[in-house]
Formats: C-alpha cells, sequence, structure tokens
C-alpha cells in the first residue's frame, strides 16, 4: 500500500491533519522567564497538565493524557539514568531531546502503521549559568528553543497570538508574582477572537468560526478560575537546594485569583 | 543514554530503572576471603539527637585507612533529598553510592508518583541497599553502618533512625552516634540528656551545635581515626539540622563563631 511515495506522503500528510485535529482544543501551556528563575501556568479542567522532571527540569504538556504520562516517564527515565551514571549537570532539555526524545517521536511518527503520539511538550530548565531556556516539542519530533519564553496550544491562531504577547513582554524583569499576573492576562488575550481591523479581508462568518471552537470552554480568566484548575510551577534558581521546581500550593492560587481578577 | 522508547514504567521504583539500563550497585565480589568479618574499622564519628526544632546531624571530617590519615575534609553528612539527611560510618565509597541511589530513588519515586515517599518506604529503602551489601560487608570490604534523619511534612515531626550493618533499622527517640569514636561519647550523650541543663529534646538550635561540636571534640581526643576541628585550616565539623522546613548546614562562617564560643567552659 506505501510503497509509492506519493502514497506514503500522502499518508503522513493524513496523519498531521488526524493528529492537528486530536490536539485542537488543547488548552495553552505557558512557560515564562521572571527574575529568579522560569514559570510555566496552565488552566485545564483536570489537574495534570505541569510535571517536574529533573532538578532544573519541569515539563508542561497538552494533548492524550496516556501520551503525556509515557513521554513524561520516558524522559524521567533517561534523566535519571543519567543523572546517576554521570552527573545532574549532564542532565539538559538539549541533550534529552537530541539524543533522546526528538528522533524516537519523529521515528513513530513516520512509521504509518502505528499510533501517532496525540501531544505537544513545552520544557523549561534553567541553565547552570542561571538563565531561563525554553523548548517547544512537536508531535513529530520537531523542536525549537526560545529564551523569551513560549507556548504551546491545539490552536494554532492562539499559539501565535500568545506568542507575540510573551515576545513583546520583558519577563525577565518581573517578579515571581507579576510574572504569573502578566502571563495569565496574556492566555486570556490569547482568547478573545481577533479584531476585525486586524484582518480586513476576514468575514464575520470566520470570526465565528473562532467563537464556536472557544464555545463551552472559559473565556475570560474569572470564568477559568471558577470551572477549571489552574497549575503553575515555578524553577527559582535562588533557593540555595538542588531541586528548584516547587508547584504553587492551593492558598497560593486562590491569593492569585483575588489580584488577577 | 537513549531507552527502549516503547516500555512504560510507572512503579517509582528506581532500584528497577537501574537495574533495567544495567546500573544496579555491585554485588559481593567473588575470590575475596571471608577474613575479619565484621570487625572493618569505621574511622569516624557522626552523632544524631533530637533538639527542640527537628534533628541535628554532627560528623568529623576525618577518613582514614589503617593508621593512615587519608583526608581531613570529608562530609559524611549527606543530604538525600529536601527532607532527609544521611550520617555515614563505614566504607566510603559503599556509603556515598548508597547515598547517591538513594537520593535519586526518593526524587524519581516523587518525580514519577506525583507525591513524596513515606517515611517508612525512605526508612525501608536503605534498609534494603544495606541487605543487598551484606556479602560486601561480611568480605569486609564494603560495610555501612549509617544514620538517617527524616522530617515528615504529613506528621509534622522528625524521625531518627540508626542501622546496623546488615540493613536492621532501630528508631531512635532521643540520641545516637556511631564510628569508631562513638562509645567515648555515647555515655556524654546519655549524661547530658538525663542530668544536662535541660534534655537534649528541649535544647535550641545554639545549643545543640554547641555540644554537638564539644562531643566531637572529645571523640577525637579519644580516638586517632576521628579528626578535631583545625580553625587554622578553616576545617569544622559538618553540623546540619532537620527541621519542618527541611535540611540545612550550618555554614563555614557561622561555625566559627559556634566553634568560638564552644571551645570556653560555660
Amino acid at each position: 500500500m506505501f510503497e509509492e511515495p506519493f502514497r506514503w506522503m500522502e499518508a503522513i500528510s493524513t496523519r498531521h491533519s488526524y493528529v492537528r485535529e486530536k490536539l485542537g482544543k488543547g488548552q495553552p501551556v505557558i512557560g515564562v522567564p521572571y527574575n529568579e528563575g522560569a514559570v510555566i501556568i496552565g488552566f485545564s479542567p483536570q489537574p495534570g497538565k505541569i510535571f517536574e522532571i529533573y532538578d532544573r527540569i519541569a515539563l508542561g504538556g497538552l494533548g492524550h493524557p496516556a501520551d503525556v504520562e509515557r513521554l513524561r516517564m520516558i524522559l524521567l527515565d533517561m534523566a535519571h539514568a543519567e543523572g546517576f551514571n554521570r552527573s545532574a549537570e549532564d542532565v539538559t532539555i538539549g541533550r534529552l531531546l537530541q539524543f533522546g526524545l526528538a528522533p524516537a517521536l519523529k521515528q513513530n511518527f513516520e512509521e504509518i502503521q502505528r499510533a501517532p503520539y496525540l501531544i505537544q511538550m513545552l520544557l523549561a530548565e534553567i541553565s547552570h549559568e542561571g538563565t531561563a531556556e525554553f523548548f517547544r516539542v512537536n508531535y513529530d519530533g520537531y523542536w525549537e528553543k526560545f529564551k523569551q519564553g513560549t507556548v504551546i496550544s491545539g490552536d494554532n491562531k492562539v499559539s501565535e497570538r500568545i506568542q507575540k504577547n510573551i515576545e513583546d513582554t520583558n519577563f525577565v524583569a518581573l517578579t515571581l508574582n507579576k510574572s504569573i499576573q502578566s502571563a495569565l492576562h496574556i492566555w486570556e488575550e490569547g482568547r478573545k477572537k481577533p479584531k476585525l481591523e486586524e484582518e480586513p479581508d476576514s468575514s464575520t462568518e470566520a470570526n465565528d468560526e473562532v467563537d464556536d471552537e472557544m464555545e463551552g470552554y472559559p473565556t475570560d480568566l474569572k470564568d477559568a478560575f471558577e470551572r477549571w484548575n489552574l497549575e503553575v510551577a515555578v524553577l527559582n534558581n535562588n533557593t540555595g537546594r538542588k531541586c528548584l521546581y516547587r508547584l504553587l500550593s492551593a492558598s497560593e492560587i486562590s491569593a492569585l485569583q483575588s489580584e488577577v481578577i | 543514554m537513549t531507552e527502549k522508547f516503547e516500555q512504560i514504567h510507572s512503579s517509582g521504583d528506581f532500584f528497577e530503572l537501574l537495574k533495567r539500563s544495567g546500573h544496579y550497585p555491585q554485588q559481593a565480589l567473588s575470590g575475596i576471603p571471608k577474613n575479619k568479618a565484621l570487625e572493618i574499622p569505621q574511622g569516624t564519628t557522626v552523632l544524631a539527637f533530637h533538639y527542640e526544632d527537628g534533628i541535628i546531624v554532627a560528623g568529623d571530617r576525618r577518613a582514614t585507612a589503617g593508621n593512615a590519615i587519608m583526608y581531613d575534609r570529608c562530609d559524611k553528612v549527606i543530604p538525600i533529598d529536601d527532607y532527609s539527611l544521611m550520617a555515614i560510618a563505614g566504607v566510603p565509597a559503599t556509603a556515598f553510592e548508597m547515598a547517591r541511589v538513594l537520593s535519586h530513588n526518593f526524587e524519581y519515586y516523587r518525580r514519577s508518583q506525583l507525591r513524596a515517599m513515606s517515611t517508612e518506604g525512605k526508612v525501608r529503602a536503605l534498609s534494603k541497599l544495606l541487605k543487598d551489601n551484606v556479602a560486601m560487608a561480611l568480605q569486609g570490604v564494603g560495610g555501612v553502618s549509617p544514620l538517617f534523619a527524616i522530617y515528615d511534612t504529613q506528621q509534622d515531626r522528625a524521625f531518627l533512625y540508626f542501622y546496623d550493618m546488615l540493613g536492621a533499622e532501630f528508631q531512635i527517640l532521643t540520641h545516637v552516634a556511631t564510628g569508631s569514636g562513638s562509645p567515648m561519647i555515647k555515655g556524654v550523650l546519655e549524661h547530658e540528656n538525663l542530668w544536662g541543663t535541660s534534655p537534649l529534646g528541649e535544647r535550641s538550635e545554639q545549643e545543640a551545635a554547641s555540644l554537638s561540636i564539644r562531643l566531637l571534640q572529645t571523640a577525637a581526643q579519644f580516638d586517632s581515626a576521628t579528626g578535631q576541628a583545625r580553625p587554622e585550616d578553616k576545617i569544622y565539623p559538618i553540623i546540619a539540622k532537620i527541621t519542618k522546613d527541611g535540611y540545612q548546614f550550618i555554614s563555614d562562617d557561622e561555625m566559627v563563631d559556634i566553634y568560638k564560643s564552644s571551645m570556653s567552659r560555660s
């Protein structure tokens, strides 16, 4: 069936469409720096979006929970085996992705008899020099690195809007609290449909489609706080401890809620 | 570095990961005659006791091989995770390896299972490592007899354990010391607890740290394998505390003052 190159390309193309459609409703996860490290935030109906991978590495994921879990375990295994056999300093996202996850993801995606991973991942790391670095990994193993922060989202248009807003904000200069608040406002902005004047050619009908995609989902922070769970993970480089990861507690989240709404 | 991609593991067991990747700590050596079983010189003194905020753990800095002093800056109090500390007496190679395995074990469990390992689980994990090491201990090349201090955030209290070389764990409610210098100070600890200015469990951090330094100096006075503090070379004992805020080491700068005040009669 796949002997001809065209058939293979067609199959891959169908696979891309299938995965994108499945990921379409994936809710954004935003990773940005702050003056002492990095922070990852995400709203979701069910908790389980943000995880600790190693001493200085955190993961945010969206997609099928079983696939997120499987890839999370692979990252955990690789990071811990490497950290034990060599040193914690040898465990970096760059190495985990380049020599571990990315080639395997790509191979899995192109073996069209196998089920593709329905995931997008955002990884954040505090380098040993103390700077925050962010990585975005696609379901086919393609990965990119960002200095100023990045986002993953099932909807590409939402991703683009949020990414632009992230790049327009100087997160590195902000305190933890301010950085989280800005990221939350950017999350909220990302849910608003683009203004008509920004897209003069787009018809009202087209804008209604964007609305339809968001139908039934929280559209602002107040709504999101009420109906969904907010997860916030912090990598703080100034604790003096080996492990930099910390999840904000329920009381910290409710304090944040009253500040941003 | 690349693991088998298709495997899914969710037990949170780091030992299993080590076995799977072929890195499980070495088992008994073969061809070594059994001799002097359990007569390994444990050239060290480490001690720990409950004080008002948690547990204080202290150790001297000397590492020896027979009569030779090998090293005078050895750190025998090792953080395992944010809420546990291990103090080692015995063969350093095995002890440091155990600490590394244990540290990865707790972190791997916490990260994969999304919850911290229970205190009992942590205590058993060290016991398992010691049991797996029995053959090495009996051959006289790898015996370790550690102290283990944990703060349990669920129960909001600190736990202290002493282990023998075969892996038996003993919970300590007051004080404990191990290593070649420990017999010299165990009586002092008991005396201080019963008839000192106050029971050890009611002492402040300052008092606990001060007592620890004095005990280690006393042990070093009678045991050549325990190193004395050498302020001129900036060598001080290692003292750490474990409280509800996790572990914390007393810094070198603080040690200068504590040492100075502790060495005068008060």
